[in-house]
């Protein structure tokens, strides 16, 4: 008996029932987020069942319930495409937020209104969901949509703050920006394959694909915070942490790259695309790793990592390997959500201080926060065999030996070196030397949620790696033969980062201050990027269309052109023109005198 | 021409002179031209009825109303040049100058 199907759509449909539970009016009690945090590992447990089965058998499903609306020769309907990308990444996703869940029962132990912030993550997850499981490009407009207003909601949960309110509305305004591209794609699709399904665009296979692919583009690059997208990823640390760790750590970001992922059969032909990727991935990684290396808060250095993190998923898929980004996500997800909650367990426990200058010292202090840490750090820059080895290292090995860009594979090995660099920042401002905070501390973490919770990432971001690659079955084959000092390249780098930055760091612990370089200034200011693009170009628009509107119209048309210019023309050529000084008494007495002598004259002439 | 012919003319040139050369009010030189109008009207009713020139008998009325016409309009501008200095002595129209 198959109950693959049945069973996934138990564990999808598990999840909604705490949202149900506010029509009955349940969830003001306390004990809500409890009930949700089980709901989900309840889910977790269901969605493993069907997991196993796909691993074991291979078959993928598509589940058509509902047909919606026909729209002339549009059929829309509900259906979930189950197969590998979809299967693998529920499961991990649901693990992951989990243990955030259990992680944010301590960290928003103190806030009011924790049930609504519960409800939001539920409601978050859902539309996250329906996002990864969408077979028809209309259900993943609608899991995209879903995940941006959740992400503004969550991003400004303390919106007493101003900071946090514009950084909600800057998320926004950066994912509209790129749902122009989405749409785009979708268009096409509509108008030269007649349908918003995937099987069928797929089966069709058109020829000339740069637009659609191009809009697609342009919406990874808003979502998952790409160059000339990207300042809306920092600025949303200002929402709490569990946030930070679930949206724009595991899953919210890696949708761009997910809907890039989905579509790489049509990828697989376009080289245009491909280079365009690979170019936009690797100015990426690399302007955010220079941007991480002299941020202040530990909070936007890891958003800048995540964003360097990304940058590499892209330039996977440039280089046509669409399984390789995917098993990144994955693997990504375990450690960065686990660093994530490690530096919001420092930052409660020094109470609410996130400037890593004004911390230290906490290796003695909190010995289990440092432990994940540095695992979480070390799995990130690609330890061997812990598990970002087994999807970085095999990144930066394909990139080697593949026919590529030459600069953005260069890009590419800049920034994982870069990326040792900044992890090792942390370690050192954070956890080593003498403790810089105030020494009436609050330091506690005893706390069961909030250990068990990253214990389960740490078993994961120390074994997910091994179990999940030998548990898929091989879809491309990874290149077996290269030179030594290719296959050790990416080791290479990151052993140089970790030395370099741990030499600098202790040779100038002790130096005097000195003002901030050009180099240091363009790294801290998000290389001016912000700062320019936020103020002049809505300035030129704003000023250009008031100027076209109002003064050229109204003003100028109707106005200036004929009366008042006739008016004033009059005036002057009058004034330049006229001899007369209004002296009419010599003016009348010239005309008698002139009128009396031609009297004369005719009279007397005869 | 007969005696009355040449008296009403030399009212007519009277006035006209009275017109050209005035003073300082503006108001002298409309009142000739009252005087000027009057003549004229005269003359011509005189020259009609003498010699029984009926198709012409309108042209004296026709001209009585273009000269109230005429009046009004001058009396009009003697009240805005009163309204903006006063009093009407010519020296004041001085403002369109170079």
């Amino acid at each position: 008996i198959n109950m693959f199907s049945s069973l996934m759509l138990a564990s999808l449909s598990v999840l909604t029932l705490p949202i149900m539970s506010s029509i009955l009016n349940t969830h003001k009690n306390s004990t809500y987020p409890h009930h949700v945090k089980n709901i989900i590992s309840y889910a977790f447990i269901t969605s493993l069942i069907p997991t196993m089965m796909f691993i074991h058998s291979g078959q993928e499903t598509i589940i058509s319930n509902w047909h919606w609306v026909t729209i002339q020769t549009l059929k829309l309907s509900l259906s979930f495409k189950l197969d590998y990308f979809s299967m693998i990444f529920v499961p991990v996703a649901l693990f992951v937020t989990w243990s955030i869940m259990e992680f944010s029962l301590w960290y928003m132990h103190s806030d009011p209104y924790i049930t609504r912030f519960f409800k939001y993550l539920l409601t978050f997850l859902i539309t996250m969901m329906i996002l990864v499981t969408a077979n028809n490009l209309f259900q993943l407009f609608i899991g995209w949509e879903g995940v941006g207003i959740m992400s503004f909601l969550l991003i400004g949960w303390w919106y007493g703050r101003t900071d946090a309110n514009t950084a909600a509305l800057q998320a926004i305004l950066y994912n509209r920006i790129g749902d122009i591209g989405f749409i785009m794609a979708m268009a096409w699709f509509l108008f030269n394959a007649n349908t918003w399904d995937l099987q069928q665009i797929f089966m069709l296979d058109p020829n000339l694909t740069n637009l659609p692919l191009l809009g697609l583009l342009l919406a990874a690059t808003g979502k998952s915070a790409q160059f000339g997208l990207h300042p809306w990823l920092p600025s949303a640390m200002e929402g709490p942490t569990p946030v930070s760790a679930l949206l724009h750590s595991s899953t919210m970001v890696v949708a761009g790259v997910f809907l890039l992922i989905r579509f790489h059969p049509l990828m697989e032909n376009n080289k245009t695309i491909q280079s365009l990727t690979l170019c936009l991935g690797a100015i990426t990684t690399l302007f955010t790793a220079i941007c991480a290396l002299t941020q202040n808060d530990i909070k936007k250095i890891i958003a800048f990592s995540t964003s360097s993190q990304l940058g590499l998923m892209i330039v996977t898929i440039g280089i046509n390997q669409p399984y390789l980004a995917f098993l990144h996500i994955c693997t990504h997800a375990f450690f960065k959500a686990m660093l994530f909650m490690c530096s919001g367990s420092i930052i409660h426990s020094l109470n609410d201080e996130q400037d890593i200058r004004k911390m230290g010292g906490l290796f003695n202090a909190m010995p289990f926060t440092t432990t994940s840490l540095i695992i979480g750090s070390l799995a990130l820059t690609g330890m061997p065999f812990l598990t970002g080895f087994y999807s970085k290292d095999l990144i930066i090995e394909t990139a080697n030996t593949s026919y590529t860009n030459a600069w953005a594979l260069l890009m590419t090995l800049i920034a994982t070196s870069l990326t040792a660099v900044y992890s090792t920042r942390i370690i050192f401002f954070a956890l080593l030397g003498q403790p810089r905070f105030l020494p009436l501390t609050t330091i506690n973490e005893n706390n069961p949620f909030l250990i068990n919770s990253i214990k389960r990432l740490l078993i994961g971001s120390i074994f997910a790696g091994f179990f999940i690659s030998n548990n898929i079955y091989p879809t491309t084959i990874p290149e077996m033969t290269m030179p030594i000092y290719m296959k050790l390249t990416a080791l290479t780098v990151t052993i140089l980062g970790f030395t370099l930055a741990l030499e600098l760091s202790l040779i100038t612990h002790n130096l005097k201050l000195e003002h901030p370089t050009n180099m240091f200034k363009f790294s801290n200011l998000l290389g001016y990027y912000p700062t320019i693009m936020h103020r002049l170009p809505p300035l030129a628009n704003l000023s250009m269309s008031q100027k076209s509107a109002s003064l050229l119209l109204d003003s100028i048309w109707l106005e200036n052109i004929l009366p008042k210019s006739i008016s004033q023309f009059q005036m002057k050529t009058s004034i330049l023109i006229s001899t007369q000084k209004g002296q009419i008494k010599l003016y009348f007495l010239s005309f008698l005198i002139t009128l009396t002598l031609s009297m004369l004259l005719f009279n007397l002439h005869e | 021409m007969s005696l009355a012919h040449i008296n009403i003319f030399l009212a007519f040139t009277v006035s006209l002179v009275g017109l050209l050369m005035y003073r300082s009010h503006l108001m002298s030189s409309l009142l000739c031209l009252e005087g000027m109008m009057l003549s004229l009207f005269v003359m011509a009713t005189m020259v009609v009825l003498n010699t029984h020139f009926t198709l012409a008998s309108m042209m004296p009325i026709i001209l009585l109303v273009f000269a109230a016409c005429e009046r009004a309009l001058g009396l009009s501008l003697l009240v805005m040049v009163s309204n903006t200095y006063g009093v009407d002595h010519v020296q004041n129209l001085n403002l369109l100058q170079c």
